[in-house]
């Protein structure tokens, strides 16, 4: 069983607090969404969690085992992908090659569901071009295919649908469908609410550092302090 | 997915090198031999830099491992041990055991701190070698090192020696040929993005401390080659500022493939030797060419040869 | 004890020196992130432009150094602003062309001049006695001038629009250049002044150590020891760090003679770098 649990976590830059007392169990299999204004410390949890920045203080455990501070190769190689909010792939070689590093870094060899993943993206009949010379979405796309392709059993995903068209967003409904048939949990950061009402049984909000609510979407995002934590941010807003 | 020990490209290096058994059947002259001489030294110093370059890591310290591989020999020679196989093995595994803490320290850094660190192992070398008379002889080095013993017959004519050189730059592409085509992707997701390959489970500190030991083993036979060369071990022969010179036959002659410093090092060393007892006005030509390939010719030789291939094809 | 204070003289006066050298090169790094290989190049360059201005044009000596500031100030200008400008992101690249600039200008230098040393000699000869203490008046010279330069560089540095400028960029590139600030004008001119520093050291130090095209090699050591020591990028970290190597250096030289001291020297900054890469001072400094 491969349960994400995060315990009083914590992360300051000096005297910057990102975050402080940051506590959730993402259960196996489970979909947990996180939404928080731009600055709220989204993107650092996920590197906090994932190892490629040290927690201050706290526990990230992953099932039973903790990982808080290990290196970023280790806790990959444990089962924890992430995507990365801005494009991040390997831009000069073709999106194939790009594919193939990541089943082999892995080293687990490729998850089910990888090709009918990158037929639903349209990557397939693309797999020779450099992951480069494709449009801004697609390479979007790959970078979750990526993250997929090490096989892990829990995903956290920075801000997927964030530079997107709208047309383009039904790919992350699909990605994380195909994700968690594979039987892989996700941790979802975004920023469009129309995705997380949709996708997320549960959500986290992320405030200035602090967990302001944990609870099913339609219930916490008519809480009148997490309205008030958005105000004056649109949906647009990154 | 089938992953393939070599390429064309370190075939046709390794033809390329093989030249130094043929000319001896059509030539003896003593300057032909002595400029293929210094380009088998200088082929496999450029490789030692061409490794680690793979992983974008600019390193001056390969004549600190060069010295270390060739003391190691001169030393040996001393007790009278000469034999071609022990020898090689001892100038290729005494550097890279070295690396092995040396790596552990310097790898943290990157970028710019890497080649700092690399510039600054290379001077302590030098001072080490000034500071330890009694084991490297100092400031006079160490002369009259005897020729090594294959199945113990002394390789001491030109022709052998220069056989010789060049089996040791044939190896030397080899071990460099293997390790980089093996570990290709693995090198070029460090080179190109060391964030991400991380991220999917790449142990990227082994394959850099590899990449170092074994970059310092073949500096090694780099240092091994020039000692038995000159039958002298001296620290002129491995000042720091040499490292300029293999930097220099590394991106001259293109960082993309293994032909890199092999066709850069025989261009330059051949260029060198046009400018006859003037050699030192080399440096120049050294300089421009590498403005040259920066500025304008990324690919250098070999990425320009293949530019135009390109284009004619 | 004679000799102590000599010693601690002899420290003193080179350490004005290298914190001339060091001051140009952690400024270079600090606002462009580029390290500059081709330093002693400058030195060089600014010896043979002085002895050139004395010998064959027959300058006095004074206005001789002033010729070798502007010449490798310029140089440095043109060098920054039509081959480094294009390329200032990529440190390995900007690593080469500097390697690349030195090669060609040592061998230039080589090519005019020849390999053998110059007869450059100062101007001014003797020494003062102070019992049984001599300062030969070169040094004092030497020193003086150096002192005032660094002392000119503060002000410009810290007093002066200019100079909040450069440390605004160096600081932080992304907010300076936010607040207005033109990294197209202040990068070239920041490598001037460097340059411009290099040049006032080789012109003023060359007549009194030696000047011959293989002199840039050890200035270029020099300056990396103490930058690193001082904290790459740090201002106050480089200065502090050139007396300290003075010193370090004069004191080995007189009491264990060899190479003993920079050997020692070497691998301290070996472990600095390693463990605590924002150097003595401890400031933060850019990315490695
Ligand atoms: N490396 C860093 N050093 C200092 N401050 C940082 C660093 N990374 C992020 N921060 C700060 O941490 C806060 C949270 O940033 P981030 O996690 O990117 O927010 P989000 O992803 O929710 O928009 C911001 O105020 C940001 O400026
Ligand atoms: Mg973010």
């Amino acid at each position: 069983m491969t349960e994400l649990r995060v315990e009083s976590l914590a992360k300051r830059f000096g005297g910057l607090r990102v975050f402080q007392d940051i506590n959730f169990t993402l259960p196996e299999g489970g979909l947990l969404g996180v939404i928080g204004p731009n600055g709220a410390g989204k993107t650092t949890l996920i590197n906090v969690i994932s190892g490629r920045q040290m927690a201050s203080a706290g526990k990230v455990v992953l099932g039973g085992r903790d990982i808080t501070n290990q290196p970023a190769h280790a806790v990959s190689r444990l089962g924890l992908a992430r995507s990365f909010q801005q494009t991040n792939t390997f831009k000069s070689v073709s999106v194939g090659e790009n594919i193939a590093r990541a089943i082999r870094f892995g080293g687990r060899g490729a998850p089910v569901g990888l090709n009918r993943m990158m037929d639903a993206f349209g990557l397939t009949p693309r797999l020779a071009e450099i992951s480069d010379k494709l449009p801004y979405g697609l390479q979007k796309m790959l970078g979750l295919v990526m993250a997929f392709a090490s096989t892990p059993k829990i995903v956290l995903l920075d801000e997927p649908a964030a530079g997107l068209e709208r047309t383009e967003r039904q790919s992350v409904d699909t990605f994380v469908d195909i994700v968690r048939k594979a039987g892989t949990s996700v941790l979802l950061v975004e920023h469009d609410m129309d995705l997380i009402r949709r996708m997320c049984p549960r959500i986290l909000v992320l405030d200035a550092g602090v967990l302001l609510a944990d609870g099913p979407p339609a219930e916490v995002l008519a809480r009148p302090d997490v309205i008030a934590a958005y105000l004056g941010e649109t949906e647009e807003a990154h | 997915m089938r992953i393939k020990l070599l390429g064309w490209t370190e075939i046709v290096a390794l033809l390329l090198l093989s030249c130094g058994f043929i000319v001896p059947m059509f030539t003896r002259s003593v300057l032909v031999y002595s400029v293929l001489n210094q380009a088998f030294v200088g082929v496999i110093a450029a490789e030692s830099v061409w490794i680690m370059l793979r992983m974008n890591l600019l390193s001056f310290a390969t004549p600190a491992f060069m010295a270390i591989g060739g003391y190691t020999v001169a030393i040996a020679g001393q007790y009278d041990i000469t034999d071609a196989f022990l020898m090689t093995a001892a100038a290729f595994l005494v550097p890279a055991l070295v690396a092995v803490p040396l790596g552990a320290l310097v790898l943290r850094l990157r970028g710019t701190y890497f080649v700092l660190v690399t510039f600054v192992l290379s001077q302590i070398m030098q001072l080490l070698i000034f500071e330890t008379p009694g084991l490297t002889g100092g400031s006079n080095g160490i002369s009259g090192v005897a020729p090594v013993t294959l199945f113990g017959a002394e390789m001491g004519t030109n022709r052998l020696v220069l056989e010789y050189a060049c089996g040791l730059a044939m190896g030397a592409t080899l071990i460099t040929g293997v390790l980089t085509r093996y570990f290709r992707q693995h090198f070029a997701a460090i080179e190109e993005n060391e964030i991400l390959a991380e991220s999917l489970g790449l142990v990227v500190w082994r394959y850099k401390a590899l990449g170092f030991v074994v970059a310092a083993g073949v500096a090694g036979l780099a240092g091994y080659s020039l000692v038995n060369m000159l039958l002298t071990a001296h620290p002129s022969s491995f000042d720091s500022a040499t490292a300029v010179d293999f930097i220099a036959y590394t991106i001259i002659g293109g960082r993309l493939s293994i032909l890199g410093p092999v066709l850069g090092t025989g261009a330059l060393v051949y260029a060198t030797n046009l400018f006859g007892t003037h050699g030192q006005y080399a440096q120049g030509l050294y300089g421009v060419l590498i403005l040259v390939v920066v500025l304008a010719a990324r690919g250098g030789i070999v990425g320009t040869i293949a530019a135009l291939w390109r284009r004619v094809s | 004890m004679d000799q102590f204070i000599q010693a601690a003289i002899i420290g003193v006066s080179l350490g004005a020196q290298y914190a001339l050298l060091a001051l140009g090169f952690t400024l270079i790094f600090g606002i462009l992130g580029v390290v500059n290989f081709s330093h002693g190049g400058f030195y060089m360059l600014g010896g043979y432009v002085a002895y050139s201005c004395v010998a064959f044009l027959g300058l006095p000596y004074p206005l001789a150094v002033l010729v070798a500031v502007v010449a490798t100030g310029a140089l440095g200008w043109v060098f920054e602003l039509f081959l480094l400008e294009r390329l200032v992101d990529d440190h390995l690249a900007t690593l080469m062309l500097t390697l690349g600039l030195y090669l060609v200008v040592s061998t230039g230098l080589l090519t005019v001049f020849g390999p053998l040393s110059m007869e450059f000699a100062f101007p001014v000869t003797g020494a003062l006695h102070m019992g049984p203490i001599y300062v030969p008046r070169e040094n004092l010279i030497v020193l003086v001038v150096c002192l005032a330069a660094i002392a000119a560089l503060w002000l410009v540095l810290f007093r002066t629009d200019l100079g909040r400028g450069l440390r605004a960029l160096a600081d932080d590139r992304a907010v300076a250049m936010a607040q207005g600030l033109r990294p197209k004008l202040l990068f070239p001119l920041a490598f001037a002044i460097a340059t411009g520093l290099a040049g006032l050291t080789g012109a003023l130090v060359t007549p009194i150590l030696s000047l011959s095209p293989n002199v840039g090699d050890p200035v270029l050591a020099t300056s990396f020891l103490t930058v690193i020591l001082g904290g790459l990028g740090s201002l106050e970290g480089a200065a502090l760090a050139a007396f300290v190597v003075g010193i370090v250096e004069a004191f080995s030289s007189v009491y264990f003679g060899g190479s003993i001291g920079a050997l020692v020297l070497f691998v301290l900054v070996l472990l600095l770098l390693v463990f605590r890469p924002t150097g003595l001072m401890g400031r933060p400094v850019r990315g490695a």
